[in-house]
């Protein structure tokens, strides 16, 4: 099992003011792996990404990609968070070639590569629609094909379905899987839902506050495709306590 | 689609329908003189069968009702916009522009008519100082709300400050800008009347109502009135035009057209390749 490693951070460091919000950190990220991150509020989940997608600058450590460093510097992940901050002012598609816009000219095929992904992903009725025309998975999903058609490989999703009710939730997971596959993007997944981490994902980090740090590494022993039996598969349960236990401490 | 006209164009005319008549019932029960309150349709016709005198001077105040209005919408945009940008420069400038709306404008006109002269210059000047101020403050305040998650995407994405400031920052902004934009057009017709009457020489439409009024013709003075609330009800009513114009997206759930233009049939090419 020799994959090459996307994402690698070494002794990344991120303080505010007294808080140490992310203690120094090192990870390896495998191309192509769906990795989940699990932690209570306010433990530094949020920053790690920020760090990662250049927005913070580091106090300490090397963030690189593909083996560049990337430290402090914007332009290189496509980046999602639980608020899908689309513009009203656009159609889906204009919301959806969104990044090209920000950067350079929109040219046709931007256009047509978005109008591919949204009739694939089953927007394509709704390219010309405004964003307050959808529903909160809708607007989501053309949240997730905006951060897609980016062409960054690393996907960094902060609770991107955080505030989605249970049923929506849930087919947001079995399309984003869906899309995983058929894209072969490396995604690293901020989630609150300790199911949809292990449902999700080849690869679990928990993290604790005060440092937040990352406090176990857990390889998901559940096997691929997911489907909802997965759900009771004997593999789901032993994580999900395994993980429960780290969270909420040994004795529950 | 008739309904909607209806609700919007015929209520408010029934509004001011229903105004005129109670300024005519008003007249008629308490006998009141028609040299100090004549019928609504006394100065309608007052004004009407002296149109042609009227007109030049109503064409005047229009000219200089719209100059100035873009020239304090200009003004206050760009004031928005810069104390935005540059912190050090709002606290500086802010308090000096709340200072300018204290100043009483009816005592700036008179020494503005002395130093600009009796052209259309210091009317359009006294129009955009009243104009700019909502302009400037609702596009300060909307820049400072737009959404910093949103600013913050712009930037993972390797977005210039410039390209986040013309697509994100400018477009969060233009509700905020109308606002200013519709309380400015509704004050922009006082601002040149107010100019005009400074320049107590030359013809305009507030000297010709002040000619009525000496001839104690009160029908013209009041005729005068609603052409000019007539003007400044069109100005707000253009401007709200250009706001529904400006922003289908706030009645519209699907865009009118897409730019499909110079791209091949997509669905067909892209679905199936080859
Ligand atoms: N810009 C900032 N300035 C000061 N402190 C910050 C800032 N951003 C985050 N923090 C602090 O850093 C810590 C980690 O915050 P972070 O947002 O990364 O947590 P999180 O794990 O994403 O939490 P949540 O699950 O609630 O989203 C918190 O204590 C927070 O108060
Ligand atoms: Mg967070």
């Amino acid at each position: 099992m020799s994959s090459n490693i996307l994402l690698r951070l070494r002794n990344v460091e991120k303080v505010f003011g007294d808080t140490v919000a992310l203690a120094p950190t090192s990870l390896e990220i495998a191309a192509g792996s769906f990795v989940a991150i699990v932690g209570p509020s306010g433990c530094g989940k949020s920053t790690l990404f920020n760090v990662i997608a250049g927005l913070l600058q580091p106090e300490q450590g090397e963030v690189e990609l593909d083996g560049r460093l990337i430290n402090g510097a914007t332009g290189h992940v496509g980046y999602m968070l639980q608020k899908d901050l689309l513009v009203p002012w656009r159609t889906v598609e204009d919301n959806i070639t969104m990044a090209a816009r920000l950067t350079r000219r929109v040219t046709n095929d931007d256009r047509l590569e978005a109008r591919r992904v949204a009739h694939q992903y089953g927007l394509g009725e709704f390219l010309r629609h405004y964003p307050s025309a959808l529903s909160g998975g809708m607007r989501q999903r053309v949240a997730f094909m905006r951060t897609l058609v980016t062409h960054q490989p690393l996907l960094l999703l902060d609770e991107p379905f955080g505030a989605l009710d249970a049923q929506t939730r849930l087919e947001m997971q079995q399309w984003l899987l869906q899309v995983w596959r058929e894209t072969g993007r490396t995604v690293l997944f901020i989630t609150h839902d300790v199911d949809e981490s292990i449902f999700l994902s080849d690869r679990i980090l928990v993290m604790s506050p005060r440092p937040g740090r990352v406090v176990a590494d857990i390889s998901n022993p559940l096997g691929r495709p997911r489907t909802f039996d997965s759900l009771t598969d004997p593999h789901f349960v032993e994580v999900k306590s395994q993980i429960m236990r780290l969270l909420h401490g040994g004795d529950q | 689609m008739k309904r909607r006209v209806l609700r919007n164009v015929g209520v408010p005319l029934l509004s001011i329908v229903l105004l005129l008549t109670i300024w005519q019932l008003i007249v008629v029960v308490f006998h009141i003189a028609p040299y100090i309150a004549p019928r609504p349709w006394g100065a309608i016709r007052a004004v009407t069968t002296d149109w042609s005198t009227l007109w030049p001077l109503v064409l005047g105040t229009i000219r200089e009702t719209v100059y100035g209005f873009f020239v304090g919408a200009l003004l206050g945009l760009s004031l928005g916009v810069i104390m935005a940008k540059v912190k050090v420069l709002q606290r500086l400038v802010y308090p000096v522009l709340v200072l300018s709306q204290a100043v009483p404008i009816i005592a700036l006109a008179a020494p503005l008519v002395l130093i600009l002269g009796f052209s259309v210059t210091p009317k359009v000047v006294i129009v955009a100082w009243i104009v700019f101020f909502p302009v400037t403050v609702n596009v300060l305040d909307g820049l400072s709300h737009v959404d910093q998650d949103l600013v913050n995407l712009a930037k993972v994405y390797g977005a210039s400050r410039w390209r986040t400031f013309l697509q994100i920052e400018i477009p969060a902004t233009t509700t905020p800008l109308f606002s200013g934009l519709k309380i400015g057009a509704t004050y922009a017709v006082t601002g040149a009347i107010i100019g005009e009457l400074a320049a107590s020489s030359g013809s305009s439409l507030a000297l010709y109502q002040e000619h009525a009024n000496s001839n104690l013709n009160t029908a013209a003075v009041y005729g005068t009135t609603m052409v000019m609330t007539v003007i400044g009800i069109s100005w707000f009513l253009l401007v709200v035009g250009a706001e529904v114009l400006a922003t289908p997206w706030q009645r519209r759930s699907v865009a009118r057209r897409q730019r499909w233009r110079r791209t091949p049939d997509d669905r067909t090419n892209v679905l199936n390749p080859k």
